[in-house]
C-alpha cells in the first residue's frame, strides 16, 4: 500500500477477503481493484471468482489480479469478462516498482498487464507444435517485441524496454502482425487480444 | 532372519536327541539277531516299529515350523500321511511282495489330504481378509501422503513464498530509492532478483507437487487448463459429481498430462479427446488421439503412469495400434 501511495496511487480501501472485496468495489467505485487469487477463508481461487463478479457487477471496473503462479485458466476468464482493464501478474513483480508501477498504471487505463511467464508459457506451447511456419518467420528482435505486445506495454515502453526508438519499435509491431496475419489495430488492448488469440489458436 | 536360524539350530539338536536312541536300539536289535543264529531277520519289524512313531514325530516337528495355523495343521497331514505311506510299502516289501495291497491305503490317505486341501478353503479367507486389510491401510497411506504434500503446499505458499514475495518488495522500494547512490542499488537490485529467483524456485517445487488449479478446482478444470495449455487440439468431455480423494485426483491428472505430452511429442497435429467420467465408485480417464499409433507401452513415461495407478488399485491400458491412433486408458477406484 504504502508502495502504491509513494507512486502516486490513491488507496481508497482495503479489504479482507473476497465479499469485502465486492462491497468495497460498490461503496466506493474504483477505478481499479488488486487482488490476489488466493483469500481467504479457503485459500483456493476466491480471488479470481471475486475479481469476476466485481467485473460482472461494474463493466468498467479495471481488474489486477496478483498471484504465486501462473494458471492459464484464471487468466483467460480474466481476459473473457470484459473488454479493457485486466491485469494478471506474478506477485514478485511488485519489486520491480517502476515497472510495476508503470502496469498498474496502464491497467487502471484500461490497458492490459500480462505476466511474461504467462505469455512466455503460451509462445512455447505455441512453439512446441512445430508446425508453426508463422512464428518461425520472426527474427529474434520481432519475437522480443511480440513477447512485450503480449504482456500489453505500449510502444513506448516496449522502446525503453529494448533501448530502441520508437520508430523501430512500430516497425518491428507491423513486421510482426503482417507475418502473423493479424489485422492491425491502433487500441493497445485489442492488439494484446490479437495477439493472444493468435497464440492460443492451434496450429493443427 | 534371527528367528529362522534359531529354529534351524533347534531343529538340529532335536534331531540328534531323538535319532541317537533309535540307532543304539536297532543296532542292539541287530546285535541280538546277529547272536542268536542269524536265522529270519526279525529286527526289521522292531526296527520298522521304531521308524513309524519317529516318522511321525519329525514330520510333525516339521509340520510345527510352517507360518500359518492352517498350512501347519495341513503340513502335520500330509507330513503323517506320507509316512503312513512308505510304512504300508515297507510291510509290503517285507512280507514278501506279492499283490500290491499299499494302493488301497494310499489311495485312502490322498482322498484324506484332498479332502483337508478342500477344507483348507477358510485360509484362504483368512488371507483374503489380510489383503483386504493391506489394501485399506496402503490407500489410507498413500492418501494421508497426498493431503500432507498439499498442506505442503499450502504452507510453502503463505509461509516461506509470502516472505520472500514481501523480502522482494522492501528491496524493490530500497532500490528505488538509492537511486543517487548506483553501487549500493546494483546491491539491493542483486539481492532482489536472488529472492526472486527463490520465489520462482519455490513455485516450481509447488507445481510438482499438484497444480494449484487441481487443488482450488478440481480435476476438470485441471484437465481443461491442461488441454488449454497443450499445443495439440484437444477436446475436454464428461462430467464429476463429486471429488475424488487428493491422491486419486493427483494421479488422474498425471495420466491426462503424460498422454497429452505424448501426443504433442509423437503425434504432431494429431487431436485428442479427453473424458473424466465417474462409474459407481471409479473414476475413468480416457485419452484418445488420431495421431499414427504405435505407442510403446513399456515406455518409461507409460510405466510411470501405470505404476502410479496400479498402487491405488486402479488399472491403465494403452492401444495403439500403428495408423489407428492411440488410447490410454485408466481406471482409479475412489473408495
Amino acid at each position: 500500500m504504502a508502495l502504491l501511495a509513494e507512486n502516486g496511487i490513491e488507496v481508497v480501501a482495503q479489504a479482507a477477503d473476497g465479499p469485502g472485496l465486492l462491497r468495497v468495489v460498490d461503496g466506493h467505485k474504483p477505478d481499479l481493484a488488486i487482488c490476489d487469487v488466493r483469500l481467504p477463508p479457503s485459500f483456493t481461487d476466491e480471488g479470481i471468482r471475486a475479481a469476476l463478479e466485481a467485473r460482472r457487477r461494474h463493466p468498467e471496473l479495471a481488474v489486477l489480479v496478483l498471484s504465486q503462479y501462473v494458471e492459464p485458466v484464471y487468466t483467460g476468464e480474466l481476459l473473457a469478462s470484459g473488454e479493457s482493464g485486466v491485469g494478471y501478474l506474478l506477485k514478485e513483480r511488485i519489486s520491480e516498482v517502476r515497472t510495476f508501477v508503470e502496469s498498474v498504471k496502464r491497467v487502471a487505463a484500461g490497458g492490459t498487464a500480462l505476466d511474461r511467464e504467462v505469455v512466455s508459457a503460451l509462445i512455447a506451447d505455441r512453439d512446441r507444435s512445430g508446425a508453426d511456419a508463422e512464428l518461425g518467420a520472426l527474427t529474434a528482435r520481432e519475437r522480443e517485441t511480440l513477447e512485450l505486445i503480449a504482456q500489453g506495454r505500449t510502444n513506448a515502453a516496449i522502446a525503453r524496454e529494448l533501448v530502441v526508438t520508437l520508430g523501430a519499435v512500430e516497425k518491428h509491431v507491423s513486421n510482426i502482425f503482417a507475418k502473423l496475419n493479424l489485422p492491425a489495430g491502433d487500441d493497445d488492448h485489442r492488439r494484446v487480444l490479437a495477439v493472444l488469440t493468435y497464440l492460443r489458436a492451434t496450429g493443427a | 532372519m534371527s528367528d529362522n536360524r534359531h529354529r534351524t539350530a533347534k531343529w538340529s539338536v532335536v534331531q540328534r536327541a531323538a535319532l541317537a536312541p533309535s540307532a543304539v536300539l536297532a543296532l542292539s536289535l541287530i546285535l541280538i539277531w546277529a547272536l542268536t543264529g542269524a536265522g529270519y531277520f526279525w529286527p526289521m519289524w522292531a526296527m520298522l516299529g521304531i521308524a513309524i512313531p519317529t516318522g511321525i514325530w519329525f514330520s510333525l516337528r516339521w509340520a510345527r515350523m510352517q507360518r500359518e495355523p492352517t498350512s501347519r495343521r495341513y503340513a502335520a497331514h500330509a507330513g503323517v500321511s506320507a509316512v503312513l505311506a512308505l510304512a504300508g510299502v515297507a510291510i509290503w516289501v517285507m512280507s514278501g511282495r506279492g499283490y500290491f495291497w499299499p494302493v488301497w491305503p494310499m489311495l485312502g490317505l490322498a482322498g484324506l489330504l484332498a479332502l483337508h486341501r478342500a477344507i483348507l478353503r477358510p485360509g484362504q479367507r483368512s488371507l483374503e481378509v489380510r489383503v483386504d486389510e493391506l489394501t485399506r491401510t496402503r490407500s489410507g497411506a498413500l492418501n494421508e501422503q497426498a493431503s500432507q504434500l498439499r498442506r505442503i503446499e499450502r504452507d510453502l505458499h503463505d509461509g516461506a513464498q509470502a516472505r520472500l514475495v514481501a523480502l522482494s518488495m522492501q528491496l524493490g522500494r530500497a532500490e528505488e530509492r538509492l537511486a543517487d547512490r548506483p553501487e549500493t542499488a546494483a546491491l539491493i537490485r542483486r539481492a532482489r532478483e536472488e529472492a526472486t529467483a527463490a520465489i520462482a524456485e519455490l513455485r516450481d517445487l509447488a507445481r510438482g507437487i499438484a497444480p494449484p488449479v487441481l487443488a482450488d478446482r478440481g480435476l476438470k478444470a485441471a484437465v481443461e487448463s491442461l488441454a488449454n495449455r497443450s499445443a495439440a487440439s484437444v477436446e475436454v468431455r464428461g462430467d464429476l459429481d463429486h471429488r475424488p480423494p487428493p491422491v486419486v485426483e493427483t494421479a488422474a491428472y498425471f495420466v491426462v498430462a503424460e498422454s497429452l505430452t505424448n501426443v504433442v511429442k509423437h503425434a504432431p497435429g494429431a487431436t485428442a479427446r479427453v473424458t473424466v467420467t465417474q462409474d459407481g465408485a471409479m473414476l475413468v480417464v480416457e485419452v484418445v488421439d488420431n495421431g499414427p499409433g504405435g505407442a510403446d507401452p513399456a515406455g518409461s513415461g507409460l510405466t510411470g503412469l501405470k505404476q502410479r495407478v496400479e498402487a491405488l488399485d486402479g488399472r491403465l491400458e494403452v492401444h495403439s495400434v500403428p495408423g489407428d491412433g492411440t488410447v490410454v486408458w485408466a481406471v482409479l477406484p475412489c473408495e
